[in-house]
């Protein structure tokens, strides 16, 4: 397999993990970056506004960095700019984690050792109506990047080791990766969704350490497959591997010697404590893996701390990790130029410190390819919002609320009948889509543009997604309602209504044509009533988010 | 390699489809094809064949599917599986008698819980293949050792190997080999968009340069609900929805979105009658097994050739969860229980309908697994054992070379990881023969062939 370095009409081959853009797909690249032309010579970041965000920018812009554009943010971005309102949301406090929330709801109880009852109900509720809507936002991309799902989960106290695993990558959200890893790695969930925990040393039999921790953590939570430049390309123009099977066979012994702390029968508490040491089943000779060698002296604990920090120093880990939060958040395919800026930013917060998820985060949001307004050359920016943003997006920009408390708001995978997609209900260890993913057949694949929400967009969930949205926005889903009382007001007036839903769910995206079908629609709509006009709104609202214009987000 | 294939491939197939100059430049990217495809009705084939894919994702654990049964096998097996072996005497039902003996004696097992195989495999209708999986080129252990052949991309890698298995590409591949097959089959059917059908999860395997993979749940296709009756009471609002979802649009994500969903309406019309006019066969399909329902739905849209147009099909069902580097004892019985149940009511359901000899089935994996255990599973592999039913299945015996049951065998290339003896390659070249693919054409469907002198198994008649 060569990867050639000139372009090709159909590059596919080795993007394989795609951490990176292939060589061969730079070319494509630069017309497909977010940027729309930001190749290798972009401009440096743009610096701090002299001129405050407008109504449509600032929309655009929490479409990116929160769910949703809602009055009070809109109208706070536009008075204090990007940056400042990007701070506001760092310093902002957690609210009442999962876990607690659900030890409140009283499921402690015997009859939910063996359910999920209460997880995805509490998943639901913060990300719909926790204030801190950028950690929410990112919360949710970490858990597509580092992912334990409900569907591989076969212990006791399931449902609380779910809400747990939650309230870690929310605690570490706006922290350092480093400490990211080393609480994702130590998890009860991740312990035995990758099944470190009660991994052991090998014995004379030939019973041999399992190696799925150490493979996927190198795999999909660090580096990736192939080796690269700062920039996500290729280093080198090939693709060389990152690791070997000796590097797993290394590293898995390595990670012998772990368990859950604390577990009992009676109550859920082990699932929040991160595992701990045991030295009998610890493989004690030395290991030799990225360049780094392990004594046979060392203890596992100190082991296990070395092994993460040879992982979290490994250059790849800016550009690999750097680059899916761009896709999370911003946009499919940024350029190599954006990357690198991200990826310079995750070597060096400007304070020296590496991993700083505070400062990549910021760099992510407030940089020049994600901020430029977009045009309509830009035939390739953006991304497709996927299922559960668009569902949150939605709740919260009509503030939906749950009269009971209870937020009954189901597993939403259903690809047929609801999203095909829920929160920590990702199908594998490889998440609901791949960050390389190449739309086959189309002019997307033929242009070689990744865009992995199409991934889960089939003939099937495009179906869904109208049917299972239009009985939501007329009533909420169980006992949650929408407030569209904002709305009202414009309901007789067809062209401000749709105006205004335009801003809030499309940031102004809707073309002339999209506005005028809805419109129509909706002004051969009564508006004699209250409930007539409620009707006027809903539809609005439905129409749009079944418009192309509102699905991806440019 | 793979990029001068895809080239070449696309090259091939906009030279030799002067149809393609007929339907417009527009044609790969359309709808349908069904002009294309009335077009060529005139060479079509009078008769119907399918293929189906059963993936197995995660890597299914050979080594418990496909068990050593002759005594000093037996105890090897044992010794190396330790806590994860089963028991010698639970396989003595699932034993299997070949029509053609193992050498040295050797005796092979199913699994316990598949006595549905088992049925099948006694009837001569399935066989099983063994070791098989990705190759570049025949490969000998003393090659690999020494790093002077080339080897497939990422091996051990599920999202890779998956790719690999399904496409010959690694992960970013655009088209896969059903797929493949699926393009030189297109003017077979009236109706292009029912040739590649998928019930299951995005495969790139049903993908290729102009089949499309058509998607639809187990429940079958999905109307748009607003179209059927007003929204919030509007009638208008039904009619701007349709507008909306179906307007292309100059940006291609929006516009692949459109695509999408036109070619989901349009398809959801068409099968959605055809399924309603054709009754779905007796055969009782368990309706809790998840594959069983995806083979009731391919067994009912089977029935349904004839109103769909459908001469040439490929399937594609899979199921999930054979990642068992832990809880192999208690969860890998169920999972093979379902695969093989849901086989077995599937070829009673072609029986039934008359079209067991043009049907064809078969399994597949990322990859199989270590033979040493983990203490309660296995981690992954390469070779594995695989099964293909159906009438024109040359069952009831083993093909391929059964590898030593032992770490650091002939075969194993660390912990019990197999070496495959038979390529995926020579696999889907078979399939793909079977299905009317020609001698000339068939690097078309598997561009590395060309490195394999056997390029039909001779278990399909």
């Amino acid at each position: 397999m060569e990867v050639s370095s000139e372009p090709v009409e159909q590059p596919l081959s080795e993007t394989a993990q795609s951490p990176g853009l292939v060589t061969a797909l730079a070319a494509a690249a630069s017309l497909a970056a977010c940027g729309g032309g930001g190749g290798a010579d972009s401009p440096a970041p743009v610096p701090p506004p002299t001129v405050l965000p407008t109504a449509v920018e600032a929309s655009r812009f929490l479409g990116q960095a929160a769910f949703a554009a809602t009055d009070d943010h809109l109208a706070r971005v536009q008075a204090v700019g990007y940056a400042a309102w990007i701070d506001e949301q760092l310093a902002q406090p957690r609210t009442t984690g999962h876990y607690d929330t659900m030890i409140a709801a009283g499921l402690a109880v015997a009859s939910n050792e063996y359910t999920f009852t209460g997880t995805d109900n509490t998943l639901w509720r913060k990300l719909i109506s926790s204030p801190d809507v950028l950690r929410q936002r990112v919360t949710l991309a970490l858990s597509e990047i580092f992912v334990v799902s409900m569907l591989g989960l076969p212990l006791s106290w399931r449902g609380f080791s779910a809400a747990a695993y939650m309230d870690v990558l929310e605690a570490n959200a706006f922290g350092n990766y480093r400490d990211l890893l080393q609480a994702v790695t130590l998890s009860p969930a991740m312990g035995t969704y990758l099944n470190l925990r009660g991994n052991q040393k090998g014995d004379a039999s030939g019973r041999q350490p399992d190696e799925n921790y150490a493979r996927e953590v190198l795999q999909l939570f660090s580096i990736g497959l192939v080796e690269l430049n700062p920039d996500g390309t290729l280093r080198g123009g090939v693709a060389t591997d990152t690791y070997t099977q000796d590097t797993i066979t290394n590293l898995a012994r390595v990670f012998t010697g772990w368990e859950f702390d604390g577990f009992n029968h009676t109550e859920p508490s082990y699932t929040i404590k991160p595992m701990v040491f045991l030295a009998s089943r610890f493989d004690t000779g030395s290991k030799q893996f990225l360049g780094t060698t392990i004594a046979s002296t060392v203890d596992g604990v100190t082991a296990m701390k070395l092994a993460l920090d040879t992982i979290a120093a490994h250059p790849n880990v800016g550009p690999f990790i750097g680059r899916q939060l761009i896709q999370r958040l911003v946009c499919s395919q940024p350029s190599a130029a954006y990357v690198g800026r991200v990826s310079a930013v995750w070597a060096n917060n400007g304070s020296g410190v590496r991993g700083d998820l505070k400062a990549v985060i910021k760099a992510i949001l407030l940089d020049s390819e994600a901020r430029r307004a977009p045009t309509s050359a830009d035939t390739t920016r953006g991304k497709l919002r996927e299922p559960v943003q668009r569902l949150v997006q939605w709740a919260r920009t009509f503030k939906l609320s749950s009269p009971t408390g209870l937020w009954n708001i189901p597993d939403t995978s259903d690809p047929s009948t609801r999203l095909g997609q829920s929160p920590l209900r990702a199908p594998s260890v490889f998440n609901f889509f791949r960050p390389g993913y190449v739309p086959p057949n189309s002019p997307l694949g033929t242009l070689g543009v990744q865009a992995p929400e199409f991934q889960i967009t089939n003939e099937s969930t495009v179906v869904a997604w109208a049917n299972f949205m239009q009985s939501t926005v007329f009533s909420g889903l169980g006992e949650t309602r929408p407030d569209y009382s904002a709305e009202l007001p414009l309901a007789a007036d067809a062209a401000a209504l749709v105006a205004r839903i335009n801003l809030l769910l499309a940031h102004g995206a809707l073309g002339a044509d999209t506005v005028a079908t809805i419109t129509q629609a909706i002004n051969s709509m009564s508006a004699s009533n209250d409930n007539a006009k409620l009707n006027r709104v809903r539809a609005a609202v439905f129409l749009v988010l079944c418009a192309p214009e509102y699905l991806v987000q440019v | 390699m793979s990029q001068a294939f895809q080239r070449s491939t696309r090259r091939a197939f906009l030279q030799r489809s002067s149809l393609m100059s007929m339907a417009g430049a527009a044609a790969p990217w359309a709808l349908n094809l069904a002009t294309l495809g009335e077009a060529a009705a005139a060479g079509a084939p009078t008769d119907y064949k399918a293929l189906v894919c059963l993936f197995m994702y995660g890597g299914n654990d050979h080594g418990n599917t496909l068990i050593p049964f002759d005594n000093s096998n037996y105890a090897a097996y044992q010794r190396i599986r330790g806590a994860v072996a089963i028991p010698q005497a639970n396989l003595a039902a699932t034993a299997l008698t070949p029509t053609v003996a193992l050498p040295d004696a050797r005796q092979m097992a199913l699994a316990p819980t598949m006595g549905g195989l088992k049925t099948l495999f006694d009837a001569g209708r399935m066989g099983v293949l063994l070791n098989v999986g990705t190759l570049i080129q025949p490969t000998t252990l003393a090659q690999y050792k020494a790093k002077s052949v080339p080897l497939p991309p990422k091996l051990f890698s599920h999202n890779d190997q998956q790719s690999v298995w399904q496409s010959s590409l690694p992960e970013g591949a655009t088209s896969g080999w059903g797929g493949r097959i699926g393009d030189l089959l297109l003017s077979s059917n009236s109706q292009s968009t029912f040739t590649c059908i998928n019930v299951s999860s995005n495969a790139v395997y049903m993908s290729g340069q102009n089949a499309v993979q058509y998607q639809v749940g187990s429940g079958g296709p999905v109307a748009v609900r607003g179209f059927g009756a007003p929204i919030y009471g509007s009638a208008a609002c039904s009619t701007a929805l349709r507008t909306l979802m179906t307007t292309t649009r100059p940006h291609l994500m929006q516009a692949e979105h459109v695509r999408i969903a036109a070619r989901a309406i349009d398809a959801q019309a068409a099968l959605g009658s055809a399924l309603t006019t054709v009754p779905a066969p007796a055969t009782v399909f368990d309706s809790s097994n998840p594959l069983a329902t995806q083979l009731a739905l391919v067994a009912h849209m089977i029935a349904a050739r004839s109103p769909l147009g459908a001469k040439r099909q490929v399937f594609f069902v899979s199921m999930g969860g054979f990642d068992l580097h832990d809880f192999m004892p208690s969860k890998h019985p169920g999972l093979l229980s379902q695969v093989s149940d849901a086989l077995k009511s599937f070829y009673d359901a072609t029986v039934e309908m008359g079209v067991a000899n043009q049907v064809t089935a078969f399994t597949a994996s990322d990859f199989g697994r270590t033979l040493a255990n983990n203490g309660d599973g296995s981690d992954h592999g390469w070779g594995s054992h695989h099964f293909v039913v159906g009438g024109a299945v040359q069952g009831g015996r083993f093909w391929g070379t059964l590898p030593q049951t032992a770490v650091n065998g002939t075969e194993d290339v660390g912990q019990g990881r197999l070496l495959p003896t038979t390529s995926v390659d020579q696999m889907a070249a078979t399939l793909a023969t079977w299905m009317g693919v020609s001698a000339t054409d068939l690097p078309l469907v598997v561009p590395g062939i060309g490195n394999f002198s056997q390029r039909n198994l001779g278990w399909l008649a």
